[in-house]
Parts: structure tokens; sequence; C-alpha cells
């Protein structure tokens, strides 16, 4: 190509050249770009169409309907559908960040399309205020829109995500703004939006917020505004004076950026570059160019002359390469996405790829990411929703089959996002046989099972996972979902999940856990709930010791008795409810007759033991005889309780009644642990083993007893023990040893009994 | 605070774990901005006191209250609860919430679970009606490290809840806080695991490294080379038994926790009268260090000589003129006298419980129950105590240990203790009788019990113990070796394979695998089979077991561990990991349940 016509394009522009090539001839056929609204999304993206109802226009052979079209930048069709939404004129239409259009008509509903142009539910109102005085015009931004109402009130969604309209302050102006304009939110000092208006023979613009209005711009505007545009980046401000000028300020109108031509430095282009520079340029300018033969002949000119420059950086080009050959492959007239590399770089390859795959492109998608070595999930995955949504006549099995096909293709997949995907569409049984082949986190697959209904699978896998709360998930929620009795069943059947509604049911549904265990026939473990229901009584400040509450307590305890009765396993159970009934009530006859306090809810042996103290021999032998208490505990209690009240009379005459069932060791412990030597004294000579017998001595000190006993015993660990026990007192000592010696036994080593030496 | 231990000296960077969590917690108090009233769970509360120093916390504004039923009496409008993901704790926060509402107050709340939420307590939130009233989050505390060579995840409960509840929510949390270890230290390519709950965790462990691998390409060896799982259920006698090392004498009498000791000042020979101090108890103290896993005869004995050479110094001192240089030595010598001073003390107070006949007797006992000779001597040993009344812990403890080596009671005997405990200690009790029915710890005998069998073939008691110069580990309970202790000695030295057969006599499976990147490596075989290799870690340390208790472990058996390492020609390093530090009492404790 002619080096001529190439700069023949440019032209300068205050100190910039630009040019503005051809990128397509339009493919569309009938559009009068005059006759319709038009909206273009930015970054090479679609453009829609539609009629413009404001203008009287003359209908060719065309429908009376209009439609709302859809266009790639080649003016290829992409998708079109019928408009018949009630609620007025369409006032504007644009498209947002995650390229859905959105539409406003006359009465502040807002459609939104997708770009297959399918009406994405559900629309949006701006508010009654808006229906009730009517749209007059509207401003969008990246991810919001700013009405203003024919009354000249101001609203606003600030975010489509979250689309609740936000009134904005009144600008108190009578006459309709001569023109709109907003400065997104992620541009603004406050964070909210900034409404622009240029009103009519005001020489200022109005910024409103929602809480306030600002005039800016007053002695630097000579005059009204009529059309105002902000750059992307919020920061700048063109517009069109009432005189014909072309001003561009900052975007708080504090400063003229351009008002005056500027000269432009010729210097610098006489500046023969160097070589390096020039090579750079190539591969900088083969970017900026659209035509693929030119870009052919600026990289062919770079590596040419990198093959003269030692240190330029060789892989500039092979980068570049890669990247025009994205450009090239999405600028193909069939997929219709003029980028400039600008644009792209912007844009970045990874949305890039969400455009192609949000436009159907699934294959070029893949390969772009294929070819820039980037993960294929998002393309894959895509494509496997997408191939679900259109398949519904395709049977479950052979979907399946075309879908694990491709999915196989990318380790770590989330089949279980496919698989939600399909229950979305109704598919339950896809989304099934998808979740099976699901190997990663359970956390994941557990709650979409759930929601797609597979609420057994979910427990199954639930409880493998070994993830209790998970488990307690999949339990709560059908829980929720199922009637008693269905629930019931249902976990009766998993014991972890039993175990863990148990558990849960323990702490806070006591009542339903009885319902549980009456539904599944453990009477026993409702038994055990009874039981300890009676000690609620106790708790319960109105149930005062002693008073008739008693009543229903015992009558509780008699139930969980009968209850364990039903069942032959639990006869112990059985028998000690019972037991626990009789003693409450001899406990509160205690309590009445002897008018204290002191008994219910103490055990049968402090019974026995308390009647004993306060000398009520016939009340302890009755509790004795009601429960057979042996007579093996009855000594140690009686014994034990004598000593208690220090009562050595008693004590005797009860040695004496007759011989002692279990010796007279009771005896001796109590008195030694009374420390009454003197009372011990009597009974240690009576005790059967001579080793006990001087073990007892030699706890009460009497060192020659001891001795004496235990060369009776025999036993040479014993004396080793006691000489320890004796260790301070060298006199004992040597009894020990002398002793030791005269039966011949080897000195024994015991352990611990040695004390610490306290020097 | 003393109490955090010094972890310098840890096998594997201990320390990175315990800052990591300083800094997660130090975060979540950063992002509550101004002033906060922080409410922690009691026993949540004692483990960070291993982990981050109160000053620490109040520097980030915080005032610092206990989680009870109790309101919070508080100036701040910013109330923090800080709690164990338990719905029984709930309870309070509601209560506590309620009670703000009922007086009008308004706060914002903050809920930070630990070590995650969970569905149920949010649930017990949203019936309460108050979830949308708290901000929750999340603090991920699973590990904390007791010592350079011990981690606990602070699971008390959760034998108890596994053997009795079915709730298995604490087997998830190992393999979790493995999982998050191999996230530092690599995966460890062997697995040997023990009983029917470590089995489960090592599955649970391999599932999450499917799910979310380690990426094993950019570690280029795994630090742990290791990991064995044992179950408690696997040795319920060891715990039963009375520990007899200094260390374990001191939590079965003095009760440590979380490294520490309170006991009144003038056991120390501190001079305020009535007044408790604390004793920190961990590697830091070199003394303590040295003596904590000997035989508490043989501790005695050392320190008496510590102390006679110090007297006897001190007496060259003052009568003969000395070198500089012996100066030097006596005066660095009279650096350790605060350490020997403090550890006779301990010691001496250790002797007033030793020595008593009652402790005596119940030795005497434990040893005839595990010899498993004199059958009627123990039954009426342990009836006798019932019929005085002794605390219940102890009866139980016993019992516990005699049913368990005869599997079971003959249900005769079984009913009769039953009911004679029931008499006297009331009928409340009968809910801890069906707790250790259903975790098989008391209950009716049903087959014959293996216990000789298993006793002997592993040769647990051993006689002729000297416990002054052990060459066993038998030396911690004076001639018992602990059974879970040997078990883990085979696993280390030659594997599962050549005790498959007692194996198969204890409850529960056992699995013997390997794992990750390495499952087909040849040079990581060492561990298995008969070949009794060395796995050398490239720089010549000697390579790292990793070994988890599921449901606790003992002073005493941590002690034969250590013992083990430090014996001649053992090519491995042990670090030890467990839900808890149990001892008997402890044990016994989480299953009673009164009633009531």
């Amino acid at each position: 190509m002619a080096n001529v016509s190439v700069a023949a394009e440019w032209q300068l522009l205050y100190n910039r050249y630009y040019r503005k090539p051809e990128l397509y001839p339009m493919r569309w056929k009938h559009v009068d770009l005059a006759r319709h609204k038009v909206a273009g999304a930015p970054f090479g993206g679609p453009v829609a169409v539609i009629r413009d109802d404001s203008k009287i226009v003359q209908l060719h052979a065309e429908s009376a309907l209009r439609k709302l079209r859809l266009f790639n930048s080649a003016g290829h069709p992409l998708a079109d559908a019928v408009w018949r939404h009630p609620g007025g004129r369409l006032i504007g239409m644009s498209w947002n960040d995650d390229l859905t259009l959105v539409c406003v008509v006359q009465d502040g509903t807002i459609y939104r399309y997708d770009l297959h142009a399918q009406l994405v539910e559900p629309n949006i109102s701006m508010g009654k205020e808006c229906f009730e005085q009517n749209v007059a015009d509207c401003a969008f931004w990246g991810n919001g829109v700013v009405c203003i109402t024919e009354q000249n009130q101001l609203f606003c969604i600030p975010d489509f995500r979250n689309p609740k309209p936000v009134p904005l302050a009144d600008p108190m102006i009578d006459e309709p703004p001569r023109c709109i304009a907003v400065i997104e939110p992620q541009y603004t000092m406050s964070g909210n939006v900034e409404v622009l208006l240029g009103v009519a023979d005001d020489p200022v613009v109005l910024v409103v917020e929602e809480d306030g209005v600002q005039r800016l711009g007053e002695g630097l505007l000579r005059g009204p505004l009529q059309k105002m545009v902000v750059s992307r980046d919020g920061k700048w401000l063109a517009s069109f004076t009432h005189d014909g000028r072309l001003l561009v300020t900052t975007s708080d109108l504090t400063g003229i950026i351009i008002e005056r031509e500027c000269e432009a430095d010729e210097n610098l282009r006489l500046i023969k570059p160097s070589l390096p520079e020039a090579v750079e340029a190539c591969v900088d300018a083969s970017g900026h160019e659209f035509d693929v033969s030119r870009q052919r002949t600026l990289l062919r000119a770079a590596s040419y002359g990198q093959a003269f420059c030692s240190n330029f950086q060789r892989d500039r080009i092979q980068e570049m390469c890669k990247i025009l050959r994205v450009l090239n492959a999405v600028r193909n007239p069939e997929i219709g996405i003029p980028l400039s590399i600008q644009q792209y770089k912007l844009l970045s390859p990874s949305v890039l790829i969400g455009r192609l795959i949000n436009a159907h492109r699934h294959l070029l998608a893949l390969r772009i990411s294929e070819y820039l070595g980037m993960n294929q999930e998002v393309v894959i995955m895509h494509w496997a929703c997408s191939k679900i949504t259109a398949s519904l006549s395709i049977p479950d099995a052979t979907l399946l089959d075309i879908l694990l096909d491709k999915l196989k293709l990318c380790k770590g997949i989330s089949y279980a996002a496919v698989a939600a995907h399909a229950d979305k569409n109704g598919r339950r049984k896809l989304a099934a046989m998808l979740v099976d082949h699901e190997p990663r986190s359970s956390k994941q697959v557990v709650p979409l099972l759930l929601s797609i209904g597979e609420e057994d699978t979910a427990l199954m896998k639930a409880t493998e996972s070994g993830d209790i709360d998970l488990v307690y998930l999949v339990l709560f929620h059908i829980w929720q979902k199922r009637q008693s009795l269905e629930f019931f069943g249902t976990i009766q059947a998993r014991p972890l999940a039993r175990d863990l509604f148990i558990t849960y049911a323990r702490c806070y549904k006591h009542e339903y856990l009885k319902d549980f265990f009456l539904s599944t026939g453990q009477l026993q473990d409702v038994a055990f709930l009874l039981w300890k229901e009676s000690w609620e009584f106790v708790k319960n400040p109105m149930a005062s010791k002693g008073s008739p509450l008693h009543g229903p307590r015992i009558k509780l305890i008699e139930k969980a008795q009968s209850l364990f009765a039903e069942t032959k396993e639990h006869v112990f159970e059985s028998k000690a409810a019972e037991e626990h009934a009789k003693l409450l009530r001899i406990q509160h006859e205690l309590e009445v007759t002897t008018k204290q306090a002191i008994f219910v809810d103490s055990s049968i042996s402090d019974t026995i033991r308390t009647c004993i103290v306060l000398g009520n021999h016939r009340a302890a032998m009755r509790v004795k005889t009601e429960f057979k208490v042996s007579e093996k505990r009855w000594y140690w209690l009686k014994v034990f309780a004598l000593a208690t009240i220090k009562d050595w009379v008693a004590l005797e005459k009860f040695s004496k009644e007759k011989r002692p069932p279990i010796g007279y060791r009771p005896f001796v412990e109590a008195c030694i642990e009374a420390d009454e030597k003197a009372e011990a004294i009597k009974y240690i000579p009576k005790l059967a083993d001579p080793r006990e017998r001087a073990e007892s001595y030699a706890r009460i000190g009497l060192v020659k007893e001891a001795a004496d006993a235990a060369s009776q015993a025999k036993d040479g660990e014993l004396l080793g023990r006691l000489k320890l026990t004796f260790a301070q007192n060298a006199a004992a000592s040597s009894i020990f040893d002398t002793l030791r010696d005269r039966l011949s036994f080897p000195d024994v080593k015991v352990p611990f009994a040695c004390l610490m030496s306290s020097e | 605070m003393a109490q955090i231990p010094n972890l310098d000296n840890a096998p594997i960077n201990l320390i990175s774990i315990r800052e990591q969590s300083q800094k997660e917690l130090i975060n979540i108090l950063k992002n509550i901005r101004g002033k906060k009233c922080l409410v922690i769970d009691p026993k949540l509360g004692d483990s960070l006191s291993l982990i981050i120093q109160t000053s620490l916390l109040k520097e980030h504004g915080v005032e610092l209250r206990h989680l009870s039923a109790d309101h919070i009496q508080t100036d701040c409008t910013k109330v923090v609860y800080l709690v164990r993901s338990q719905p029984n704790l709930m309870r309070h926060i509601c209560s506590n919430i309620h009670h703000d509402e009922s007086k009008g107050l308004q706060r914002e709340y903050h809920v930070y679970f630990v070590p995650r939420r969970t569905v149920v307590c949010e649930k017990v939130l949203e019936e309460e009606k108050l979830h949308n009233m708290v901000t929750i989050g999340e603090y991920p505390l699973y590990i904390v490290p007791m010592d350079e060579d011990v981690l606990s995840f602070e699971l008390d409960l959760a034998y108890k809840e596994c053997q009795v509840d079915g709730d298995t929510s604490s087997l998830w949390h190992i393999a979790k806080a493995i999982h998050k270890l191999e996230f530092s230290f690599g995966v460890i390519p062997n697995l040997r695991a023990k009983g029917k709950a470590s089995v489960r965790v090592a599955d649970i462990l391999n599932r999450m490294q499917a799910e979310e691998p380690v990426n094993s390409s950019d570690m280029v060896m795994p630090e742990i080379n290791t990991l064995i799982l044992l179950d408690r259920e696997v040795d319920m006698v060891t715990p039963l038994c009375s520990q007899l090392t200094y260390e374990g004498l001191l939590d079965e009498f003095l009760n440590i926790k979380n490294g520490s000791i309170e006991l009144d000042a003038s056991i120390m020979g501190l001079q305020q009268e009535g007044e408790k101090t604390k004793v920190p108890l961990n590697s830091t103290d070199k003394l303590f260090k040295e003596i904590r896993d000997l035989n508490f005869e043989v501790v005695v004995q050392i320190l008496r000589q510590k102390a006679t050479s110090m007297k006897q110094d001190y007496t060259e001192m003052t009568t003969t003129s000395q070198s500089v240089s012996e100066l030097k030595d006596f005066v660095k010598k009279l650096n350790s006298l605060p350490e020997i001073t403090r550890h006779i003390n301990l010691a001496q107070h250790l002797t007033t419980f030793t020595s008593k006949p009652s402790f005596l007797g119940q030795l005497d006992m434990e040893h005839t129950i595990v010899e498993s000779q004199s059958y009627d001597i123990c039954f009426d040993y342990i009836e006798e105590l019932i019929h005085k009344q002794e605390p219940l812990t102890t009866v139980l403890r016993l019992l516990i240990l005699f049913s368990v080596t005869n599997s079971g009671l003959p249900k005769k005997h079984f009913d009769y203790l039953r009911r004679e405990l029931l008499h006297s200690y009331g009928f409340e009790h009968i809910t801890t009788l069906n707790n250790l029915e259903k975790a098989g710890l008391f209950k009716k005998q049903e087959s014959r019990s293996n216990w000789l069998t298993i006793k002997r073939a592993l040769q647990l008691v051993v006689e002729d113990t000297d416990t002054a110069n052990p060459n066993d580990i038998s030396y911690v309970f004076s001639g018992y070796a602990p059974l879970s202790i040997r078990l883990i000695q085979h696993a280390i030295r030659s594997g599962w394979r050549p005790v498959e057969e007692i194996l198969k006599l204890l409850p529960g499976p056992h699995l013997e695998t390997k794992r990750g990147a390495f499952s087909n490596s040849p040079s990581f075989d060492s561990l298995s089979g008969v070949s009794t290799g060395i796995a050398k870690v490239p720089d010549g340390r000697r390579a790292l077991v990793l070994v988890v208790f599921v449901g606790g472990v003992t002073f005493a058996e941590i002690s034969a561990l250590r013992f083990l390492c430090s014996q001649e020609g053992m090519a491995y390093d042990l670090i030890i990991a467990t839900t808890k530090i149990v001892n008997g009492q402890t044990l016994v404790e989480t299953f009673m349940e009164k009633l009531g």
C-alpha cells in the first residue's frame, strides 16, 4: 500500500493526530439511523436499534409492530424481539457493563435484555414519583441510570445489581435542562453519582447529588451549555456552548483545558528517530492497525529492523503477533467485535472471552483461551450450561455423555455447578447424574443436592464427608421440609443423622425428641427423658421441698418406670425408677415428721446416715429394710454415722450386737479417722488379719504393737513399709530392722512411701 | 504470662503456627474498631492463654469477660463473643442479648466461632430470632501448641461425644488440623492408624487432600515422615492407672491445666497466706525438662542430690578460699536455685499425697487389676469403696479399669454394683452409668476377655523394672508398660504387620497406607515392612513422626514416648498431638452426667 494514502488519513486535532478508518461496511439493511433510537455498546460491543416512536415516520414495507434488533459491530444481525411493552414512549436505552441492554420508558419502568434479545426478569421500576410525573429524559453510565421527570425531579438507580431507585436533591428549576450528563459514582469524591445539568439562560452547570445541589463554573462559562459529555474516567467535561464553541474543562469546572488553538511541536517530528525507536514504532503501529495486510507490512519492517538492533526485546514482536491474531479473529465480520488494541488491553483477555461465550462463540473462545494459555474452565462451563439449555429434546443419558466428553477436557471443573444449571432447567435427573461425577468438595455438592431435592443423596454424601456441619445442614433442611413422621423415618435409618438430631434436640427440642422416641418405639429413651424432667420440678422455684409438688414429680418417675418395664432389657432401670419414687415418698414423709427439709434428693445411704445422726434409728432401720440394704453396707453406714456424732458408747454397743459381717475394720477405720486412739484400741485386737492389725497400730503410732503384729504376719514387705512409716523415729526404725533380720527378709523397696527429708 | 511455652527447640516450626493464630485473633479485633468487650467462653480462654498474652488483647481496646448466663456488664457498645462452636454455649449468648434488649441497651454484637461457624449454632440464634442482630465470623484455631513436642486440638469432650452421643465432629476437626499442618509441612507420606475413630480420621484426611490438595510440587520433602493415629478406645487401661512420672503425678493430684498448676502460695514457700499462685510447667524450665518424664521416686533422689550438693558447695564456699573460676561456677549454680527450690517444694507437696495409705492401696489395686489374677479381691475392694462412699470418680476409675480388663462384668455383678452405686450416690447417676455402658467402659460381660493374651504378647507387665536406669517404657508406671505406647513402639519400628494378630484382639480396624505424591515412591518405604532403614532428611536431622491420640493422652504416655525418642538407635523424632491431655479423673468426669 502506498505510503501517501496511509499518511493522508491522519488529521491534526489540538496536539494529536487522529484518523477515522471505516471498520466495516455495515451489513444491515433498511436501517435508517435518523428514524431509529440506537445504542452502541463500548469496547466493540453490539448495537441495539429500535424505531424511534417520538418521530413521525413513514412505514415502508414493514410491520407496524416495532422490533428491537441487535447487531454486532459489523451490522450482522444477532437477535431481535418484538417491542410491545406498555408504559409509554421509550425514553432511552443503553448497554451497561455486563452487556445488558437497559431500556427506560415513560412511566419509569426499566426493561432489560440480554445479548440474545431475551427479556431479563424482573423489570425494574423507577418508583412512584416517576410513574406519576413521567420520565422526560435519562442518562446512563456503566451500571446505573439517572432519570429526570417532567416536573424536573431527579431519580437514580446507582447500581443495577441492587436496583433500588434513590431520589436526588431537587435542582429547583422550572424549565427542563438543556443537557444532562453524569459522573459515575466511582469517580466522584462522595462515592455517589453526580448529575450535571446545563440549564437554560444561566451560565452555570448544576451538580445534583443525593443531598444537595451545587452551582459550578460561575465566571468560567459565558453562557448556557447546549451539550455535555463526560470523559470515561470522569475527569474531563467536553461541552458545546450556546455560541458554538467547543470547550474542554475539568469535570468540576474549575479550569479550562482547551479553548484556543495550540501550535504543534513541529520540531519534534524533525528529530531523526534512532533505529530501535523506529522498530518499536512499527510494532506499535501494527497493533493499532485494523488492516491485516498493513499489519503484516509493519511487522515485517519491524522484524527487518530488529536484526540491526542489538538490544531490542525480541519477544515484543512475538507478543504483538499473538495479540493481533486474537484481535483479527474477533474483528472478523462474522464475530464483529472491532476492538482497538487499547480497548483490548483495557478489557483484558478474560473479559473478551466472557463476551465471546456470552455471544455463544464457544469454539473461538476455547481456541483463544487455549492459545493464550488461559484456564478453559469458564468456557467449557458456559458451553455445558448453554448446551443444556438448548438441548431440551436430548434424553438425559445421551446429553450426559455429550457433556462429559467435553467436561473431562478440563481437570477440576465443577460438575456441581453444571448440575445446578441442569436443575434450573428442570432436568433434575441429569443434575443428579452430573453430581455423581463431581470429585470435589462435598461442601459444594451437598447444598446443591438439597436444592435439587435429592435429600437422601445429600445426606449420604454429607455423612461420607465426615463433616458434621454438612450433616446438620441436610438434617435441618429435611426437618423443615418433611412431615414429622416421614422425617423421623428418614433419620432413624441413618445412625449419624439420628444421633446428631438427638444431641441437638436434647438441648433445644425436648418435647419433639419425645415424639421421635415414641414414633421409633424407643420407650426407654422416653423414660429417661421423663425421669430427667422430674428434676425440673426441683429447679422450679415454686417447688419448695416437702410441698405437694412432689406428687407430679413422683408421677413422672413412675411413668418412666412403667415405660422401662415395657422392654426386657431395662428391668434394672425400671427397678431403679421404682426405688427412686419410693425413696422420694419416704424422704417426703421424713421431712414432715422431723420438720427438717434435709432428706429429699439425698441418696439412700445418705438418708440412712442422716437418720442415725438425728438419732432416729427406727427410721434408719425402716429405710434399710425397704430397700434391702445389705448388712455390709449397713455396717459401714451406721459405724461412720455414729463416729460423726462421736457416740462411742452406741458404737461399742453396735459392735457387740452380733459378730459384724465384715469384721471390725469399719470400727477401727472410723475411730482412727476421728482421731480417737483410745476407741480404736478397743477394736484393733479384734481384727482377724495380723497385717491389718499391724497397719492399724502403726497408723495410731503404736510401734511395738505394730511390730508384734507384723512379726505374726511374717510379711517382709509389710515390715519395710512400716519401717518407712516410722522413718523419722530412729528407735522405731531399728525395731523393724531387728525384726526383719530375725525373720531374714531382704530389704524391700517400697515406692512413694519415702518422705522427702526437709533439709 | 510465663505460661506461653518457649517453642524454639520444636522439631517443626510451631512458632509460625502460634504466630499465625495470634495474628488472626488480632486481626479480628482490629477489624472491629474502637473499644469492645471481648466475651470468651472459659474453656477457650484457657486454651488461648497458651497462644496470646492478655496484655496484647488489651492493647487492642479489649475489655475481657468470661461467657456465662449472667449478663455482660460493660460500658462498651460493641460486644464480641469468641466461643467454640458448641450449641449449648449459644444459650448464654442468647440470654445475654435478650437481657440487653429488655433493658433497652443498644449494642453491636459479633459472634466469632472457633474454629468455624456451624449450621447448628446459627440455627439456635435463628430460633431465638437473633441471627439478624449479630455479625458472625470465624476464628480458625484448630491447634494449640502445648510444648515444643506436644500439640492439642483442645477437644476435651471428643471421646465422650464419639462414644456416647455418636457425634463425630471432633474427627473432622482432627483431620482438618492435620491437613492444615500438611499445608505448612507437606503431605505426610506414611500413615498408620488403629481404632475406628483413627481410621475414620485417616479417611476424612484423604478426602480433604482429594478435594483441596496440598500442592506437593512446591514442597521438596515433607517435614513429617509418618503419621500414627491411635484411638483412646484401643487402650482404656493406661489412662485409668495412676501415673507415676513426676509430671503425671503433678497432674493426678494438682491438675495441670494448660501447662500450669495453681496451688496455695504457702506451698511454694511464698509469704502471702491463703493466696493462690500459678506455677507454669513446660520445657522453658530447664530443670523441669530434665525431670518431668522420670519416675517420681527418682525425681525425689535427684532433687535431694541437687540440694545436698548445693549445700556442700555453699559450705566449701564459706569455709575455704576459692579461685575466681570456682566462684564463677558457684554463682552459675546459684542461678538454678529458684528452679531447684520450686521443684523441691512441689515434690514435697506431692509426697503428702503419695504417702497416704489410701493412695498406696489404690496403686496396689490397680496393679492387681492389670495383672488380672484375683477377680474376687478386686471386686470386694471396689464394693467396699462404694459402701464407704469414697469420691465417685475414684470409684468409677477403678471400676472401669476392672470392667475393661475383664471385657465387662458378669450380669449379676454388673447389676449389683450399679444398684449399690445408685443407692450410695443417688439415682441421678443413672445417666452416668448409662453413658459408661454406651461407651463400653462399664458393661455386662458378653465375651471372654483377651486382656491376658494381650498383656503377655506385648509384655505389658515387666518384672524388676529399674526406675532409676530404665531400659523400657514400663518405668512410667513402675512395672506396667502402657499398651498404647507399646503399639506405637511397634508401629514405628516395623509397622503393623508383625503385630497384626494382637491388633485384631483390640477394638477397631487398623490401617497402613501411603499417601500423596509418594504413594508410589520406593524411597519412602523405610517405615514399612521388615526394613528398619532410616529415612534421613537431607540436613541430617532425624525423620519426624507425628503421633495423634484420638480421645486424649496422659502425661505418663507422653513421657514414655519421649523416653523412646531418647533411646540410642532411635531413628525418629516424635511430635505428639492429642484431642486433650487427660488423666483418669478428667477422662471419667467427661462421662459423668447427672439427671438433675
